[in-house]
């Protein structure tokens, strides 16, 4: 009785404010999540830029997602096999 | 006439769309509109139970699209409430029996007969949902205050942007005494997570089940606060846009709104 009246006056943190946290949290985790159609369709944009520069050996390049505890990173990797002469 | 269609959605199972739909296109009827609720559930059909219309279907939302019946034939008149009708869904087919093109050409009919269509639909980002959406002029996302239901709920916010249909938002199942106790999210953080429009809040009330026991609708029930909220939910659908949300709080007393607000500075 004495706690609930003191909760009631200095915001006791119920178990509402754990569920909001978490529910943010797993909104923005949510949203990192990359789907595969959505890298094929970058892995196409990304080889027909290059290509107006480099001549690429598109068999042997690879896009990929890092991800680590508080970051994700796009990494792209491809041999080049000669540059394009303008 | 032209209808307005809106599509009752949540993403996650179980958090109160058929119930939501059965009650706002009743109150709307009750307001003199020409209604039809639509069980887009193909596989799964119970806003038929819901209703207490059960017993009366012959054709289906199914035999609708592959032009086995007419529009006047499918849709089933509720006795109780004038001007409202239900397209039940077929039982025995699958989600993948319709097509978005079905509804999107079902929808010219449907429009010219009725003042609004709602469309019950079911759980899930599949074609379900693909299909309920298809012709929806508006949308109504109904979660509840817990966390896997409002994480569901901004998927399908997400989706339904994705298709240029701005939704509000209806938290259903508010039982004020937890909120009270901060154990329970509040309407009003579960609109901070998902940044839309409110259209309604709705107290848990038993007699939702009461009514769902029955097949009588929750809206011809004068002491239903569920019932009430989704009256004036209608209401704001129906040219009302502006009619306050009254906070679903029993702030009984200075004190305990006082510690309400306090609580809430955090």
């Amino acid at each position: 009785m004495f706690n609930d009246f003191f909760s009631k006056f200095f915001g006791r943190q119920g178990s509402k404010e754990a569920a909001k946290k978490r529910l943010k949290f797993a909104l923005v985790y949510d949203k990192l999540e990359i789907s595969d159609d959505l890298l094929n369709d970058l892995q196409r944009d990304v080889v027909e830029v290059i290509s107006r520069y480099f001549e690429i050996d598109t068999t042997a390049m690879k896009l990929d997602i890092k991800r680590s505890d508080d970051l994700s990173a796009l990494v792209f990797n491809t041999p080049i096999l000669s540059a394009k002469r303008k | 006439m032209e209808g307005k269609i809106i599509v009752v959605t949540s993403g996650k199972g179980g958090v109160g769309k058929t119930t939501a739909t059965a009650c706002i296109g009743a109150a709307m009827a009750m307001q003199g509109k020409k209604v039809a609720v639509i069980d887009m559930d193909i596989g799964l059909r119970n806003l038929d139970v819901v209703m207490g219309l059960e017993n009366r279907i012959v054709f289906n939302i199914v035999d609708l699209a592959r032009s086995r019946c007419k529009i006047q034939q499918a849709a089933i008149k509720d006795r109780r409430i004038d001007n409202l009708f239900l397209i039940p869904a077929s039982q025995s087919d699958n989600k993948d029996s319709l097509t978005p093109e079905d509804i999107v050409r079902l929808s010219k009919g449907l429009r010219g007969r009725f003042d609004y269509i709602f469309m019950d639909c079911p759980a899930g980002i599949e074609r379900g949902f693909e299909n309920a959406v298809a012709a929806a002029d508006e949308a109504l996302v109904v979660c509840t205050p817990e966390v896997s239901s409002v994480r569901d709920a901004d998927r399908i916010i997400g989706l339904l942007y994705a298709k240029s249909i701005t939704p509000k938002l209806i938290v259903n199942r508010i039982v004020p005494e937890m909120v009270e106790k901060g154990d329970m999210l509040s309407h009003e953080d579960v609109v901070e997570v998902l940044s839309i429009d409110l259209i309604g809040l709705v107290k848990m009330d038993d007699k939702v089940v009461v009514s769902t026991n029955t097949g009588t609708p929750l809206v011809l029930q004068k002491d239903s606060e569920a019932g009430k909220a989704f009256h004036r939910i209608a209401r704001r659908l129906n040219g009302q846009p502006n009619l306050p949300i009254e906070n679903p709080y029993n702030a009984k007393g200075f004190w305990r709104s006082l510690g309400r607000k306090l609580r809430h500075r955090n």
